[in-house]
């Protein structure tokens, strides 16, 4: 079932790439769809390394292990992850049932109290591991939650963009995710973002993310992500850096990965 | 003497325009003046518990809020949520505001059946009765709202704006303000915080600049015009103060300073002060200019000048001096008032002895006026005379009856109270006071006093001994809420942890649990969740207490004892906060108080010693002083008038001012006894003669500061009765105990020459 689709999906791919023409005519709102695709991996393992930096420049560093998988025809998206230092926090482990339709599932384990906790939030645009980067960066968006405008096209670092204004069609998403404007700048060549503006709920300048070294993981399925990411926060000063250290495209991820069991098995 | 008189005749038109154009240039700065509404700024930037709160602000930010409080019958109840939802949301979306705390915004964490569950503390508005009841319950056990933005009986709750750094007060009040207007319902609903206080505080100083100004001006002139009956009686000496008051005003942005709450004070100082010179001007020209005198207008002019300059000088030198000791303060305003008083009324001094002769030189000869002035002359003359027979007929009498009613009032000193509540600037009904009493009876606190722990903050003995300090805090009375990063570890504790299990409610065991703990919970928090409570290394941690109690003295209560058990501490770094400022302030008032007085008698005590050549002279024109100062104290205690600020620098002006009168009547009683008077004759010569001037001149005073009693600010207020009553007493001292003291003493000082050989 999954390969068959996998197939469709790259013969779609082909046939885009072949007509060419097509890409001209996307909307902005197809633009931002695609986009969240691009980087959608059926499985992946990564080392990753987070740096978050105050307004004094100082500096705090984890290093982070996680594994991803796709379920439910990517519907749900599973991930482990796993900190490997400071060793006051090692072992430390989540585990995420990302769900497109419902809350998450979460699990925490502990490795200094031997414990498992579920978390139960209704929190979406909150803040990742206290970093600039949300939640709500990290996973796609309901599309019917925005209007989109494409409001040109600019180079951003030698690549091509679309720049595609996101408003969120009403107060509760602006507050569920955190801004009132976004300005995104997507690749014409692989729909990854290269950079994207945000503005407040009052409408000022907030954060701005730069993306830097976009990988090719799944070239089978043009499936793509960033290796540097770069958040900072306009008003307050404060930077987070996201540098993917090694990463596995691996739709093959052992599902026992995913379970609490192995969450406690540290 | 007699050559400076002429020179000031030869050349009166530069004198004129030298004094009026000193005036203006410095008169056209006063535009330029910012007016300065914090509190903070009162004590100097080298001061203790300032260096500590900016080390505070330093480390973990500032932290400017904004509240607004909505008063009901019960909160929970759908229409009033579904309003405070909607100006919570709105808050948010106003700019400079970086944050909002609310019943919608902040969170409930809590553990049920092995979850940790993290929503906020009101996530949907209840629809039934029962379901209310359990939001209820709820709330009730959540700590992070119960009691601090919800009150316990749930008829209050606050939406709490957290400013950004940049934002303006009178734009962010003013946009809270449109906000409130936008939701209106039935619920009661006030601004608090102390952007909204800095706002009302700027907007009092302006309308009491506005208000107290023209009407001092006003009495001035009724009460000249009263005394002098003609036109340059009143215009002069009503030049000489307006001068003066631009002259002192301009210095203002000229030194780099701003107008504080107390700098209202300075005008009307000089108002009631910078015209006593120009009253015994204009008395003396009315005195010489009677019917059919033989002098020019010129002869007038250098005649007035010659006869005062030196008593002129010597009551303006020591005015000055009593003024000048207020140095003695720390206070900012204080000193800085000071200074500025004291340059009037130098400015003042010189302008009465140039200025008005070279004015009076230039205009033709006045109508003479004291035939005019005849009329008013027997009530109070009938009066003099009645106290010179009182005083030479039972001056013991009068000496025992003024120690003994001093030592009476003086029970009152016992009940002074010491108070530097900004608060207390306003009646009791203001919105600024009622709006911190709510937050005090309800809401956790207004002020707050903080710790600063340092080392390594996720260390369990140094996370155990913030939370053992907590919960100290919160046995006592004064405190309401208190905040810090392990009582955040509690709380997580309890969500991660069930009721049975042992690490429910309390601080880990070891350090990496701490650390996982705080790692945890920055899964879903914001980055500067923590900001106000560890700094971003994790090496300081803030433990705060809000403070339930308007009094300073209360607020110094807990800060003595905290700085008492922290003394010592290596993991403490420092003591500071809103309240400890204030604390502080309030010792300073008082230490500010004892050294100006002090220095204050001592001056001028030393001036009178060397203008009457004698040690006894300083030590008798020290007693009413001394009674006057103990009744004013007395009187602060039994009308619970609070020493602060404003009142604290009373005693001094009223040194430096009420010794005047004490220095008119030696002077003349000495000359009345050198002529060959006895002294009970000598005292009633003076009594009706120079007694007259001395009455005069109080009134005046008094009828200067009367304007005082209409400020918007209470200590302002409280300073212009204090003001009446102590220059009354200082009055009375001159009049009745002085000439007492005078006949039963008999100093040598006063005695005729011959007999002092």
């Amino acid at each position: 079932m999954k390969k068959y689709k996998i197939i469709i999906l790259a013969f779609g791919t082909l046939v885009l790439f072949l007509t060419a023409e097509p890409q001209e005519n996307l909307t902005a709102k197809q633009i931002v769809d695609r986009s969240f695709k691009a980087t959608k991996l059926a499985g992946s393992e990564i080392l990753s390394t987070m740096t978050i930096i105050d307004d004094k420049g100082r500096e705090r560093v984890r290093k982070i292990a996680s594994v991803t998988k796709l379920y439910d025809n990517g519907e749900t998206e599973k991930r482990l992850i796993r900190f490997l230092s400071p060793p006051d926090v090692k072992g430390t482990g989540l585990l995420t049932f990302d769900y497109e339709k419902r809350d998450d599932d979460m699990w925490l384990f502990m490795p200094a109290l031997r414990k498992t906790r579920r978390i139960v939030s209704t929190e979406k645009a909150k803040n990742f591991m206290g970093s600039e980067f949300t939640y709500a960066d990290m996973t796609p968006p309901i599309l019917d939650d925005f209007s989109y405008e494409l409001l040109g096209e600019e180079d951003v670092n030698e690549t091509s963009c679309w720049r595609i204004e996101m408003i969120p069609v009403n107060e509760d998403v602006a507050d569920e995710n955190g801004f009132s404007k976004r300005v995104t700048f997507i690749a014409q060549q692989d729909f990854v973002i290269r950079r994207a503006v945000y503005y407040d709920l009052d409408g000022e300048l907030h954060k701005e993310l730069s993306v830097e070294e976009v990988k090719e993981v799944d070239p089978e399925n043009h499936k793509y992500r960033p290796m540097h990411m770069l958040m900072v926060n306009k008003q307050e000063g404060r930077k987070s850096i996201l540098i993917v250290d090694e990463i596995q495209f691996n739709p093959d991820v052992k599902d026992e990965f995913f379970t609490t069991r192995y969450l406690e098995r540290y | 003497m007699s050559g400076s008189a002429a020179k000031i005749v030869r050349f009166r038109w530069l004198v004129i325009f030298g004094f009026l154009a000193v005036a203006l240039i410095f008169g056209s700065q006063i535009p330029r003046s910012e007016i300065e509404s914090d509190m903070k700024a009162m004590l100097p930037p080298d001061i203790e518990s300032r260096i500590n709160t900016d080390k505070i602000d330093e480390l973990f930010g500032g932290t400017e809020m904004l509240m607004v409080i909505v008063k009901t019958e019960d909160v929970l109840s759908p229409e009033t949520l579904v309003r405070i939802e909607d100006i919570s949301k709105q808050m948010k979306r106003i700019r400079g505001v970086d944050k909002v705390l609310s019943l919608f915004e902040l969170k409930n964490i809590k553990g049920e059946e092995g979850a940790m569950i993290v929503e906020p503390a009101v996530g949907r508005i209840p629809k039934t009765e029962e379901q209310r009841e359990t939001l209820r319950k709820e709330i009730t056990e959540n700590d992070v709202v119960y009691g601090s933005v919800v009150s316990k009986d749930f008829s209050l709750t606050a939406i709490i704006a957290l400013l950004k750094t940049d934002v303006s007060d009178t734009v962010i009040v003013e946009e809270i303000r449109q906000l409130i207007l936008a939701n209106q319902g039935e619920e009661e609903v006030v601004i608090g915080g102390l952007p909204f206080a800095r706002v009302q505080v700027a907007r009092s100083i302006r309308v009491d600049l506005r208000r107290l100004l023209p009407l001092g001006l006003l009495i001035m002139f009724l009460f000249l015009f009263v005394c002098f009956k003609q036109l340059r009686g009143v215009v002069l000496p009503f030049a000489v103060v307006i001068m003066s008051i631009l002259f002192s005003m301009g210095l203002i942005p000229l030194l780099g300073w701003k107008i504080h709450v107390i700098s209202v004070l300075l005008p009307i100082m000089l108002i009631a002060i910078a015209n006593d010179y120009g009253i015994h001007l204009i008395a003396k020209y009315q005195e010489l200019n009677y019917e059919g005198n033989p002098y020019s207008k010129k002869e007038l002019a250098m005649d007035i000048f010659n006869h005062l300059t030196k008593p002129v000088l010597l009551t303006g030198l020591t005015t000055m001096a009593g003024i000048l000791c207020l140095l003695g303060h720390v206070v900012t305003p204080a000193r800085q008032i000071s200074v500025l008083a004291a340059s009037g009324i130098l400015f003042a001094l010189a302008a009465s002895l140039f200025f008005i002769p070279a004015v009076v030189s230039m205009l033709p000869k006045a109508k003479p006026a004291l035939h005019s002035r005849n009329s008013k002359r027997p009530i109070l003359e009938r009066m003099l005379r009645l106290f010179g027979k009182i005083v030479t007929s039972k001056p013991k009498e009068i000496i025992a009856f003024a120690v003994i009613s001093a030592l009476v009032v003086s029970i009152g000193i016992f009940f002074v109270i010491v108070d530097t509540d900004p608060n207390k600037y306003y009646p009791k009904d203001h919105p600024v006071p009622y709006a911190a009493r709510l937050i005090n009876d309800n809401l956790g606190g207004a002020q707050n006093v903080s710790v600063v722990f340092q080392g390594d903050i996720k260390d369990p003995r140094i996370m155990n001994k913030i939370d053992n300090m907590e919960h100290e805090l919160q046995e006592m009375p004064e405190v309401g809420n208190t905040t810090s990063i392990a009582r955040v570890v509690r709380q997580m504790s309890r969500a991660l942890n069930d009721k049975d299990e042992e690490g429910y409610d309390r601080i880990p065991d070891t350090r990496n649990a701490v650390a996982q703990y705080f790692e945890l919970y920055s899964m879903s928090g914001d980055p500067d969740d923590f900001e106000k409570m560890v700094d971003f290394p994790y090496e300081h941690a803030l433990l705060t207490a809000r403070l339930n109690t308007a009094s300073t003295k209360k607020m110094d209560h807990v800060i003595d004892r905290l700085k008492e058990k922290t003394k010592n501490d290596q993991d403490v770094r420092l003591v500071g906060g809103f309240g400890s400022i204030l604390s502080e302030l309030a010792h300073k008032v008082v230490n500010g108080q004892f050294l100006s007085l002090g220095l204050a008698i001592f001056v001028v005590g030393i001036l009178l010693m060397i203008l009457f050549r004698s040690v006894t002279a300083g030590l008798i024109s020290a007693i009413p002083l001394a009674i006057s100062i103990t009744t004013l104290f007395g009187l602060m205690g039994i009308f619970r008038i609070e020493l602060n600020v404003a009142t604290a620098m009373l005693s001094s002006i009223m040194i430096g001012v009420g010794v005047d009168y004490t220095i008119h009547f030696l002077w003349r009683f000495r000359e009345e006894r050198q002529s060959g008077l006895d002294s009970k004759e000598a005292v009633i010569k003076t009594l009706t003669t120079t007694g007259r001037g001395i009455v005069f001149n109080a009134l005046s005073v008094i009828f200067g500061f009367i304007a005082l009693l209409t400020s918007s600010f209470m200590p302002v207020r409280f300073f212009g009765f204090l003001v009446v009553v102590s220059i009354t007493s200082c009055l009375i001292g001159a009049l009745i105990l002085i000439p007492s003291l005078c006949i039963v003493l008999k100093p040598k000082f006063l005695e005729p020459r011959e007999i002092r050989v």
